[in-house]
């Protein structure tokens, strides 16, 4: 691990302050990514600007929706009465990833900005153009069995891990960021960046700019909604694929949908093709595989990944085909794995 | 059928011993409890990661990034100059041999001229801080020159234009097995198999303590497997006679195989010796990854025939295993796979060809199963295919060639002591099945693709169930289907399938090896009462030994108060703690010496006297015995003819299985095992062992692969080699039989492997079932079934069968 300094600022201004114009800083959250990375020699910070103290780990409702501090620990959040009530698509995708331990130290913050499992990436004795620009993809030729099949670039095809941040991107979040130049709001999806030529940028914020909040505006269909998730065990094991979705039906016909999927891209991948192609289209088995055809027609697979295309779409037009049900299945409680 | 018991493993009680109390039973045959199972449970057992001594300093170690490589110089000297850093030291500083080995002495202590695999030790060295040892280490400078690495084990065995990795060849052995000569038959079936390299996974990872001695020489406490063949690798690399050199057991957190080559601990007392103060060394999981060998994988060609009615006439094989950059115990592995590479099944002719080979890829050794579980994945995916070419079912066609108490194995070697497959196969056939998975709605067919679809694209999934079985909840247990709390699915897609699988396993050490552990076994008056203290050199790495040990001194000798010693080398070489060999073997010698104890003691006590009043008058006894096995011999390097094995041991295993065929999850529902143990000592541990075993073999069937391209490994780490947790292992309905082998202690039969070869192939012929997909390797992963499911349309990229 390489030295570094640690502060613990007073207050989000001053820790702003403290990593402004300091590339080589970092925030600190929970720890449960970034300190393993660092172990691994894979982040280097020079500077660690913990937050956990000054972060927000409030759930508030506003009038238009929920607002979720940065602090709050994943196993609140999936925990929360307001959550669970307003917002079952999220306590539902947060409950799916990790583990319990992991889930009561990890952030709201630090779960959006995750690094990518991608194996290159995390051996730091390989090249990967996300470590170190311009060393190169091997992943391209070599093991790419869980990594992108969507907006993926030449440079690197590297998907992003969480779950929450799929569902976050489904319901249309806006991230709510302090920076040296101010405040703003970024949506989701649009807060994590597809890979491009500068797959070392995970996401659009400035260096320096620290999450302070999520604000998850209420979307009352969403009430009936879905987190699937396809993974290699039972349990504490990243998303093969995923799928959040809410569906709005009325008279047999699909009024409105959110859709967004996991595992197969650079950033949460909301559906924007497969949501037109429902739009206004019976709530049908054969509608729903049309409409996973129209966004799986945007993949380009890799020869080694190609199994997540058809995988995709089966849970896809699975996801979509409970929520249409008129009784629908009934949708337990989310669970907390053991 | 004696010694008979069911256990179903939810619901019922069962029988666990006696609770604590006065006048129970501790001996042989009954539950008791073990001695470290409290601290573990609550956390407060002390492994070799928690040694601690005050003035100890840090070890770390240098690895080489390359899977092959030149070294052209190594400058220690950017670590020496840093802060707190008490010796850098290279391949230059061995004081005495340059290499070990278990079989062969060709992994380097710290490598010389070039490096053979990913995450090869280069340099050491010693810090006051772990931190500042890991930075140092970092610091040291390496000029390596990339070579070719041979990465593909067929190339390696048949290639001769393949590079070398060490002088002599890449075939470490090659072990033929020939009987008969008529290789025809009216029923063939072919088939070519793969099984991916597993890891031992253990918890505990590679650490230990040397500590420095007056005498010139040291002591090193360390969790290993076998410490007096620790001992003797060590003692030549330092120079050191071995009396010098003393081992003594820290806690151990798992082995299976991992510990039995030597990691840490050379180094460990290289730096320990260089700077006159302890060296604590400790590896990280990453490096674990790098710090012990794994599970060979293996490309296995199978060709079986038979009659018409099933019964075998022959089978052919070719077995390729990759034992990666140094030897380790790869022959013995070859020598497995060979000599059971039919199963334990009567077959008239037999031509099989095992190879293990060197390539560039991470070194592989011991593994619970040892080389018979590779085999094993094979033919019993041959008998399922067999059956299907007989018009059988799975479990007769194994009935109709399953070996009995007089059969010849493919070696010659008479079973002699009871073997009763075909009883197996049928109790377990007889076990109920479980009820057939829940479901809420009718299946929901996800509809073809347009454009070009595979022809049996629109095929719909039948319904696995028709009906809700009687009794089936209403709302489905979430845990009970593929996906589990994911909730992937209600039911639909979801079919079911049951697998069988039989497995053989050598139980001690075989081909001609000088099998033997020794006890030294004291019964003294301790405040007034008996009390016996047992010392052995086995290490206890969590099977349960040293409960077992306890249980032998009080059924022997009648006293309650027993202690174990912590083992070290003080006392002779137990052997290893593998092949399922400990309860045989050292359990051998401590009832051994408990009986010659018993012996002096008879002939001390005068009439009427209690055994307090003996020692009282005639002080402490003590006795010490070592115990063979029966010999065994060395297999025919040409024909692999001979009586290599000192006992063998069998298992079989039903699997159920949910496989949801859209998204490629598997659920095992349940798994049935039935196992002859020929004795049982503590039902409770061997309980332990079974489901353990069964969860081993699970993960290999599902999951595990410690996954290596080019060279190099992809995840060395839990967060992506992937283990079975609680929600993936299933309930187990166990059958205990004990028909007594009359060579063996007691009776008694290991146990420990036995579980790990057959559970994963009824798990595999399980999915084959629900999905009718060939799947010729393990593990399978969903990508292996929802790529082939018929239901989808072109997606399927390049993958061929």
């Amino acid at each position: 691990m390489r030295p570094f300094t640690y502060e613990r600022p007073a207050d989000v201004r001053s820790a702003v302050a403290a990593a402004a114009g300091r590339p080589d800083a970092a925030y600190l959250g929970g720890g449960t990514n970034l300190v393993d990375l660092m172990r691994l020699g894979v982040a280097t910070p020079r500077t660690l600007v913990d937050v956990t103290r000054i972060s927000s780990r409030a759930i508030e409702e506003t009038g238009g929706g929920l607002l979720i501090g940065a602090g709050v620990r994943n196993g609140d959040l999936a925990a929360d009465p307001l959550v669970r009530r307003a917002q079952p698509l999220l306590a539902r995708a947060v409950l799916e990833g990790a583990s319990g331990q992991i889930r009561n130290m990890a952030t709201v913050a630090g779960n959006l900005l995750q690094r990518t499992r991608c194996p290159y990436f995390q051996d730091v004795t390989k090249p990967c153009n996300k470590r170190l620009p311009g060393s190169g993809c091997p992943a391209r030729t070599g093991d790419h069995r869980n990594l992108a099949i969507l907006g993926h670039s030449e440079h690197c095809v590297a998907t992003h891990p969480s779950d929450m941040a799929v569902a976050l991107a489904a319901l249309d979040a806006l991230v709510h960021v302090e920076g040296p130049g101010g405040a703003r709001t970024v949506p989701m999806p649009g807060l994590h960046r597809l890979p491009g030529d500068e797959p070392d940028r995970d996401t659009v914020l400035a260096p320096g700019e620290l999450i302070t909040a999520v604000e998850v505006p209420h979307l009352p269909f969403a009430a009936r909604s879905r987190y699937r998730k396809v993974r290699d065990r039972a349990s504490f094991a990243f998303a093969v694929v995923s799928v959040a979705a809410a569906l709005d039906v009325a008279g047999g016909v699909v009024r409105d949908c959110r859709i967004a999927l996991g595992g197969v891209a650079h950033a949460p991948w909301r559906a924007e093709a497969a949501e037109a192609a429902l739009r206004g289209a019976a709530a049908t088995p054969e509608e729903f595989a049309r409409a996973a055809d129209a966004e799986l027609a945007r993949s380009s697979p890799l020869p080694r990944n190609a199994f997540k295309a058809p995988l995709l779409r089966n849970v896809l037009v699975r996801t979509l085909t409970d929520l249409a049900e008129p009784a629908g299945f009934a949708e337990s409680e989310p669970v907390e794995t053991p | 059928m004696s010694g008979t018991e069911t256990r179903p493993d939810r619901g019922q009680s069962r029988e666990r011993g006696h609770g604590p109390g006065v006048g129970r039973d501790l001996g042989v045959g009954h539950s008791a409890p073990r001695p470290d199972g409290t601290l573990k449970v609550t956390g407060e057992f002390a492994y070799s990661s928690d040694l601690y001594l005050a003035d100890m300093v840090w070890g770390a170690t240098l690895r080489g990034p390359h899977p092959s490589a030149r070294i052209r110089s190594v400058d220690v000297g950017p670590a020496l100059a840093m802060p707190g850093v008490l010796a850098a030291l290279t391949c230059e500083d061995v004081p005495g041999e340059l290499f070990y080995g278990l079989d062969r002495r060709d992994q380097p202590v710290l490598a010389a001229d070039r490096v053979r695999y990913q995450g090869e030790p280069v340099a050491i060295v010693a810090a006051d801080h772990p931190e500042r040892a890991r930075r140092a280490a970092a610091a040291i400078v390496v000029d390596y020159e990339v070579t070719e690495a041979v990465t593909d084990p067929r190339r390696a065995a048949f290639d001769p234009s393949c590079p070398a990795v060490h002088d002599g060849g890449n075939v470490v052995r090659h072990q033929p097995v020939r009987v008969g000569g008529d290789f025809t038959a009216p029923v063939v079936v072919t088939g070519e198999y793969e099984v991916g390299m597993q890891d031992q996974a253990f918890l505990g990872p590679e650490s230990g303590l040397a500590v420095p001695a007056e005498d010139g020489g040291v002591d090193l406490f360390v969790a290993t497997q076998w410490l007096h063949v620790d001992r003797d690798q060590i003692a030549p690399c330092l120079g050191l006679p071995p009396e010098l050199v003393r081992l003594t057991l820290a806690g151990v957190g798992g082995a299976f195989g991992a510990r039995e080559d030597l990691s840490m601990q050379v180094h460990a007392c290289m730096l320990a010796l260089r700077t006159g103060r302890p060296v604590k060394m400790v590896y990280g999981r990453q490096e674990s990854f790098f710090g012990h060998v794994h599970r060979h994988p293996a490309r296995m060609r199978y060709e079986h025939g038979a009659d018409l009615d099933g019964r075998l006439r022959y089978v052919r094989a070719e077995i390729l295993l990759d034992g990666g950059a140094y030897c380790s115990s790869t022959p013995a592995v070859v020598g497995n796979a060979a000599s059971l590479g039919v199963g334990p099944y009567e077959v008239p002719n037999v031509w099989i060809d095992a190879y293990g080979v060197y390539t560039n890829n991470p070194p592989c050794g011991a593994m619970r199963g040892f080389g018979a579980v590779q085999a094993c994945f094979a033919y019993e995916s041959q008998m399922d295919r067999l059956a299907e070419a007989c018009g059988l079912s799975p479990v007769e066609v194994r009935v109709r060639n399953a070996v009995s108490q007089g059969s010849r194995l493919a070696t010659g070697q008479v079973i002699d002591s009871p073997a009763p497959l075909a009883g197996m196969l049928r109790e377990l056939a007889a076990m109920p099945l479980p009820p057939e998975p829940s479901r809420t709605a009718g299946p929901v067919a996800v509809p073809p693709p347009a454009g070009p679809a595979r022809a049996a694209a629109a095929t719909s999934v039948p319904d696995p169930a028709g009906v809700r079985a009687p009794g089936a909840a209403a709302t489905p247990d979430l845990l009970d289907l593929p996906g589990g709390v994911a909730q992937t699915t209600h039911g639909e897609g979801v079919r079911r399938g049951v697998g069988y699988g039989v497995g053989i396993k050598n139980i001690c050490f075989s081909e001609g090896f000088d099998d033997h552990s020794t006890a030294r076994v004291r019964v003294e008056l301790l405040g007034g009462e008996p009390h016996v203290l047992v010392r052995t050199a086995a290490a206890e790495v969590g099977q349960g030994l040293v409960t077992v040990q306890e249980q032998i001194a009080r059924t022997e000798l009648g006293v309650e108060r027993v202690t174990v010693a912590q083992a070290d080398t003080t006392v002779g070489s137990a052997g290893s703690t593998s092949a399922s060999r400990q309860s045989y073997v050292t359990g051998g010698a401590v009832r051994a010496a408990c009986r010659a104890v018993r012996e002096r003691l008879a002939v001390l006590r005068a009439n009427g006297e209690t055994l307090a009043e003996t020692l009282e008058r005639a002080g402490a006894v003590e006795e010490t015995r070592v115990y063979r096995h029966r010999p065994t011999f060395p297999m025919d390097p040409v024909t692999g003819q001979g009586d290599s094995h000192a006992q063998l041991a069998l298992c079989v295993h039903r699997a159920v299985v949910d496989v949801d065929v859209e998204l490629g999850l598997v659920k095992v529902v349940e798994l049935a095992a039935v196992q002859d143990v020929g004795r049982v000592l503590n039902p409770l541990a061997l309980e332990g062992q079974i489901h353990g075993g069964s969860a081993q073999g699970l993960g290999l069937a599902l999951m595990e692969e410690v996954q290596v391209v080019d060279g190099r490994v992809l995840n060395p780490s839990f967060t992506d080699y992937l283990i079975p947790t609680i929600l993936d292992m299933p309930p187990m309905r166990v059958s205990v039989l004990a028909n007594p082998d009359p060579h063996a202690p007691y009776g008694l039969r290991g146990a420990g492997e036995p579980p790990t070869l057959s559970s994963t192939p009824a798990v595999a012929a399980a999915v084959r079932a629900a999905t009718g997909l060939r799947l010729p390797r393990v593990p399978i992963r969903p990508h292996d079934i929802a790529m082939d499911g018929s239901r989808y349309g072109n997606w399927a990229g390049d993958r061929s069968l």
